[in-house]
């Protein structure tokens, strides 16, 4: 901590791992101290994220033009047919539009959309201004529904009005809006998978274990959906959610207001992955599935453990630092480095909860550094007193680490290669060996 | 590996010594060349390196003839040396040999010292070098006229302050990194030779064809005399190298250092400048550092690079150093020069690099051509090329990306200005490598993970299903009296729901109601979809042959489209064996088309009597959509583009369609041919050209009638372009088709499954976990509980229960209080409590049930296992 510059108001933010007490004793669920240069994301972010792999969609960001830009296409989220969504569409509100209201110019743009194009569904994004010029953006997706005899569906996000978590909330909602009223399909007994976005082709992974246990994907929300696709979603028989911390609120509205039973997996790190193909086909019953999930997991297992012992010695008593968006990523995070022999000395979270901490407080060694919502000066400090060799992050984090001599390995939305699944093991191992291995680092620290 | 031949070079990766000579005598200054040789020579140099550069590129020949080759060439030479000076006034002449001077053994020495004595008063220095084009490659030839140009000026004798800089090819833009770089220290140095200029020059207004820039003789003159000599050449053979020559000749120390790319190389040339007596600048030490930085920000894509690298000895040996401080593997480092030292030396370079990438080929060769590239680049997997242009062909066919940064480059621009020397050009050269890499990511990850990723083999199902539901309709078609001639023993209902219609047609009224008219459109009642499913289900009772429910309106059965949706809904439920027949006109067809199918509406009729707006402008008064009344060609247009889309859809989605065409005289019947080949376009099985029924106070009631005569030479015209059908009744909207038949019914048999299963004692865990994956959570935190059974050996997940579920009513839900009775009511049933903590009062409570706790920090499966074998028990 010598010579690190920590805010007071930031103190209790921060907390060190000691040998007596694993209380986990730490400040979160909090706004972030202003000024503090938080890493953090927005409400309309968080929408976005979560709706945005939706293919098909037209998503409209209704505001000046800013958020469309700076969320275009960045995310690497696939799609096996329509490559729509990964246009920016926005009404870039100028000046006139502030003072008279951009109501009319929405109403417009959607009238545009529907005339040049066959949409199915719209998403409009209400960010910041919007509800502050006074548009009433629900009553105008609601005359192009009656109009036009489509879905659109707005999502009032304006940035300011909570964090990132709320936006998860705001998209769940609006997709639940858009499949209410196919809620009564008949049931056929097959599996969503919710929360995961298809990024690197992820979703398809999933997807492809549980073909290979005999098991039918319904709708996948949202990597790789669409409109036809997540119509569908309620006949079906079973949720899983791989990202709780952005839909598990979706699952549970499901469950409750839809009669689809919910369970939560992740596929991260080879157990998670194993425990939950495994747990899927018990929550199916089906004993071929089962039988055919044990064989499964049993020879994927077995072949990704041998590829992490390859690595293992090119591995072994490194040290990681870790500052992710949720704390089950964290947590998920810390356990794959256990795998690989590599201790973590500073976890972080942007939004983790204080249950979370008080897991990941257990979990990691004597003088681990746990932060909440740490800023660029924070993680410097920590990172530097606690000598770590990687830092795994999201791509704001990335220079700073490599402006201190750390390796780094990017476990955000935008990352190219897929990170779940026991392929995933393969990829995230062979990225830390290449950038805690590199050359490179030679030639700094000489 | 491939093939390669031994006896033969495909594709050439180097060129010849007389190109390396001239390259060197461009770096002179005031100095012009002749290739003592036949003209071709010059010319195809000369080609070769004003392409590169975009600078005229000026080589004289002594355009050795059939006679000059068999009588020599002597006169051919002075002739052209004397010419030379006429034309340009050098300072400088270097005189090169090629293959065919060096062949007839032309004596250039002689051939000069003949020259001098004709011309007495010629100022220009001659230089000559032999360069024979089979006596190595133009790196050979680069550093044999650089010795000669040593060798054969005149040094000062007294000693001096200067550095002599020795340079192998390198780009103009490199050379004036090299000399910045040493004025910046502050040494005063020779660079030999110095391209900067001459071959990369600014423009000027007065174009001077005598290079003005590049190392003078006086400067030259220097070198014997100066106090070092660096030779940026780690593979000269020793017999050309000039440092080796000055420090013979004039005691002038020397070292030869690697040619300065990527940074252990350029610090050691920065290192021995500065023992020489240079400054090390802020400057400098700030360029070292941002390439450094600039290592790291790329490392990772580095990482991922497998490189080809070609070229001289020095650039190849340089550039793969380069790569392999950055983690870029060389899977191939290639020149085509002869080097035995160049095998030697970079194994030792790539060798860590590749153990990091857990990679072991990668191949070091010399004496090489584009074809064995090729085949390695391939087998080791490259996926950059680092060189010249010359490895374009390579790339294109493979997709490999090349990096242009070796003389010659002819396919792009900037050859002249590439760097890659010192940290600046290091730096250049290493964001172009990550920049390649980086560039392949973003244009195929999406590609190559739905590739790896995305299971096709699901796609294909559905396109299998959509023809096995054609398959299945086809079969249908085949009970179907109105598609199948032969199916009239089969008979038909028409339920008339749809009252309503949306377009107007000039045939058609439909105000009339009498049972004794038939045709299309008039029906006596109209029935609620509960009524007409009675009405099915009482006349199937009666008539077995029943096969077929049409819904034909009397409007449109799609303006009409809840009703009709309904009707079908409900006898789908009572007979799940029925055809479902619809007749529209196929304005609302692209909103419904998917409905229908889904609906298992299996034959679709459209009437579509044009498919120009402009004809059916003529038939059609107006058109009702989207709550707008469109009339003229914007209401045709819009009812054709319907129809349109909405058979393509019902077509590719396994429906049979059929089109209803009424020929009216004078209107669509000289369109009609045209109508039926839309329709086969569009996947129709069939086409039904109908007469006109003329209706009393319709806007065609007096147009004249079609005979049968005139319909059956229509309908034979279109029978070469699809089936038609011969046997329309042109039914009403009500009728009832009863044709009799027996039909045996089939029954489905229901079979119990009544497996009774064997019960084993299993335990039934309840597990607290908030993440799903882990016992994470306080019992009293819990909202649901995971719970599994065991049987000792396995850990099964059973279902997940929430607490809230276990609520019997609203004083049961209040505060927190009450939660713990939730929860324990929630577990009741199991044989134990697995949580993260709990507190004493449940404690002692789930004791008292017999329950037994266990509380831990671990994977949910793995405390079920533990717990059953009790290891961690409280």
């Amino acid at each position: 901590m010598q010579g690190a510059k920590i805010l007071d108001e930031r103190k209790d933010f921060i907390m060190f791992k000691d040998s007596c007490c694993g209380d986990g004793k730490i400040n979160c669920e909090k706004e972030s101290v202003s000024g503090a240069v938080s890493q953090r994301a927005c409400v309309y972010c968080g929408a976005r994220v979560v709706l945005n792999p939706i293919t098909d969609a037209f998503h409209i960001v209704h505001g000046p033009i800013g958020c469309a830009s700076y969320t275009w296409d960045i995310r690497g989220s696939l799609s096996s047919g329509s490559e729509l969504y990964r246009n920016s569409f926005s009404t870039d509100l100028r000046e006139e539009d502030i003072i008279f209201g951009g109501a009319k110019k929405l109403a417009a743009a959607i009238d545009e959309i529907v005339e040049k194009n066959s949409p199915k569904l719209i998403f409009v994004y209400a960010t910041c201004i919007v509800g502050v010029i006074g548009d009433d953006v629900e009553a105008v997706c609601r005359k192009a529904e009656e109009k036009y005899k489509i879905r659109v569906i707005p999502v009032k996000a304006p940035g300011f009005s909570g964090t990132k978590s709320l936006g998860y909330k705001l998209a769940c909602d609006a997709i639940m809006e858009l499949i209410l009223p196919h809620k009564d399909i008949p049931k056929t007994g097959g599996i969503n998978i919710i929360g995961d976005f298809n990024l690197a082709g992820e979703m398809w992974i999933i997807k492809n274990y549980l073909n290979a246990i005999g098991l039918n994907t319904v709708s996948t929300i949202t990597g790789d959906a669409n409109y036809e696709s997540l119509i569908k979603a309620p006949s079906a028989g079973l949720n899983i959610v791989q990202c709780a911390g952005s839909s598990v609120y979706l699952a549970k509205r499901m469950e409750e207001e839809m009669g689809i039973p919910f369970i939560k997996v992740s596929f991260f790190g080879i157990e998670d992955t194993t425990n939950s193909i495994l747990r899927i086909a018990h929550a199916i019953g089906d004993e071929n599935a089962i039988k055919r999930a044990e064989e499964f997991t049993k020879e994927r297992s077995a072949r990704a453990k041998e590829f992490i012992s390859k690595y293992k010695p090119k591995l072994e008593g490194k040290k990681a630092a870790i500052y992710v968006g949720g704390g089950f990523k964290a947590i998920s995070l810390i356990r794959q480095f256990n795998e690989m022999g590599i201790k973590t000395v500073m976890v972080g979270t942007q939004t983790g909860k204080k249950d979370e901490y008080e897991i990941i407080a257990k979990i990691v060694e004597k003088d681990t550094v746990v932060l909440d919502d740490a800023n660029p000066s924070e993680l410097e400090a920590f990172m530097k007193e606690k000598g770590a060799d990687i830092l795994v992050g999201g791509v704001k984090e990335r220079p700073l680490a490599y402006k201190l001599g750390i390796a780094f390995c990017d476990h955000n939305h935008e990352r190219k290669h897929a990170l779940a699944g026991y392929e995933g093991v393969e990829n995230f191992t062979k990225e830390v060996n290449l950038s805690l291995n590199s050359p490179v680092w030679g030639y700094v620290k000489g | 590996m491939a093939s390669n031949y031994v006896n033969l070079n495909v594709n050439p990766c180097k060129m010849c010594m007389p190109m390396g000579a001239m390259t060197a005598f461009y770096g002179i200054r005031g100095c012009v060349s002749i290739l003592h040789g036949s003209q071709g020579c010059s010319t195809y140099i000369r080609r070769h390196m004003a392409t590169h550069y975009n600078e005229p590129v000026d080589i004289a020949s002594s355009s050795l003839t059939e006679q000059g080759t068999v009588f020599g060439g002597e006169s051919n030479l002075i002739k052209g040396l004397e010419n030379l000076i006429k034309l340009y006034n050098p300072e400088v002449i270097g005189v090169a040999t090629t293959c065919l001077a060096e062949t007839i053994g032309e004596d250039i020495n002689g051939i000069i010292k003949k020259f001098l004595a004709l011309h007495p008063d010629a100022k220009a220095k001659i230089i000559p070098v032999s360069s024979a084009g089979y006596g190595g490659t133009q790196y050979e030839g680069f550093f044999k006229a650089l010795k000669a140009i040593v060798s054969n000026i005149e040094m000062s004798p007294e000693k001096n302050d200067m550095i002599n800089i020795i340079v192998p090819l390198i780009s103009p833009a490199d050379t004036r990194h090299i000399k910045d770089i040493c004025k910046k220290m502050g040494l005063n140095c020779i660079i030999l030779p110095d391209i900067s200029e001459n071959l990369d020059g600014g423009y000027e207004k007065n174009y001077s064809k005598l290079p003005r820039g590049g190392t003078s003789i006086e400067e030259i003159a220097k070198m014997g005399g100066a106090r070092y000599t660096l030779e940026l050449s780690a593979f000269v053979p020793e017999e050309n190298s000039p440092a080796k020559y000055l420090k013979e000749a004039y005691g002038v120390p020397y070292e030869r250092l690697d040619l300065p790319v990527g940074l252990e190389f350029t610090d050691a040339f920065i290192e021995k400048l500065v023992s020489l007596g240079g400054e090390m600048t802020d400057e400098i030490k700030d360029m070292r550092k941002r390439y450094l930085d600039a290592m790291i920000d790329s490392h990772k894509y580095n990482a991922e690079c497998r490189a080809v690298v070609f070229g001289e000895p020095d650039f190849a040996s340089s550039v793969v150093k380069l790569c392999c401080e950055n983690g870029a593997l060389p899977v191939v480092a290639a020149t085509g020069s002869v080097c035995k030292e160049f095998r030697e030396k970079l194994g030792s370079y790539i060798k860590p690099v590749a153990e990091i990438a857990m990679e072991e080929n990668f191949a070091v060769l010399d004496d090489i051509d584009f074809e064995k590239i090729e085949n390695l680049a391939l087998e080791l997997k490259a996926n950059l090329m680092i060189g010249s242009s010359d490895g374009r062909k390579i790339s294109e066919r493979h997709g490999i990306e090349l990096i242009r940064c070796a003389f010659p480059v002819h396919d792009r621009v900037g050859g002249q200005r590439t760097r890659i020397l010192c940290y600046e050009g290091s730096l250049e050269l290493m964001d172009k490598i990550a920049n390649s890499i980086l560039a392949r990511k973003e244009e195929n990850f999406r590609h190559e993970a739905y590739e790896k990723y995305f299971d096709k083999k699901a796609g294909k199902e559905v396109e299998n299903q959509k023809m096995d539901l054609k398959t299945e309709n086809l079969q249908k078609t085949l009970t179907h009296p109105c598609y199948t001639c032969s199916a009239g023993k089969y008979a038909r209902i028409h339920l008339p729901v749809a009252p309503k219609c949306n377009i107007q047609c000039n045939y058609c009224v439909r105000k009339y109601d009498c049972p004794n008219e038939s045709r299309p459109g008039v029906t006596t009642e109209i029935l609620s979809p509960r009524e007409a499913f009675e009405k099915y289900a009482l006349i199937k009772e009666k008539m077995d042959n029943l096969k077929v429910v049409g819904i034909a309106g009397p409007g449109d059965a799609l303006a009409n489209f809840e009703q009709t949706k309904e009707t079908l809904k409900l006898i789908k439920e009572y007979d799940k064996e029925v055809t479902f027949c619809l007749s529209t006109n196929g304005l609302m067809l692209p909103m419904h088309a998917k409905e229908l199918i889904d609906l298992g509406v299996s034959h679709v009729t459209v009437t579509m009597n044009a498919v120009d707006p402009k004809i059916g402008a003529k038939i059609y008064k107006h058109i009702d959509y989207m709550g707008v009344r469109y009339e003229g060609e914007t209401g045709a247009a819009i009812l054709l583009a319907n129809q349109i889309a909405g058979l393509k859809y019902l077509t590719s989605n396994g429906a049979i369609c059929k089109v209803n065409i009424v020929m009216l005289k004078g209107i669509n019947d000289g369109h009609i041919e045209e109508v039926v080949k839309t329709a086969k376009e569009l996947g129709c099985e069939i086409t039904n050209i109908m007469q006109l029924i003329p209706v009393k106070g319709s806007a065609f009631e007096e147009l004249p009638l079609v005979s049968n005569k005139e319909l059956m030479e229509i309908r034979k015209k279109c029978e070469v372009h699809m089936k038609q059908m011969h046997h329309c009744r042109q039914c009403r909207a009500d009728a009832i088709g009863t044709l009799d038949n027996d039909v045996s019914i089939q029954y489905r048999s229901m079979l119990n499954d009544d497996i009774s299963k064997a019960k084993t004692l299993k335990k039934k865990f309840a597990v607290a976990s908030k993440s799903g994956m882990l016992v994470d959570q306080h019992f009293g935190h819990a909202d649901e509980f995971y719970i599994y059974e065991s049987d000792g050996e396995n850990a099964r997940f059973v279902e997940k229960r929430a607490v809230r579920k276990y609520c019997s009513g609203a004083d049961d839900c209040g505060e927190s209080a009450e939660k713990m009775d939730l929860i324990l009511k929630a577990v009741g049933d199991c044989d134990a409590v697995i949580a993260l903590r709990m507190g004493d009062s449940p404690m002692r409570k789930l004791k008292e049930k017999g329950i037994e706790i266990y509380i831990t920090y671990d994977s949910i499966e793995h405390a079920v296992k533990n717990a059953v074998e009790s290891a961690i028990k409280l």
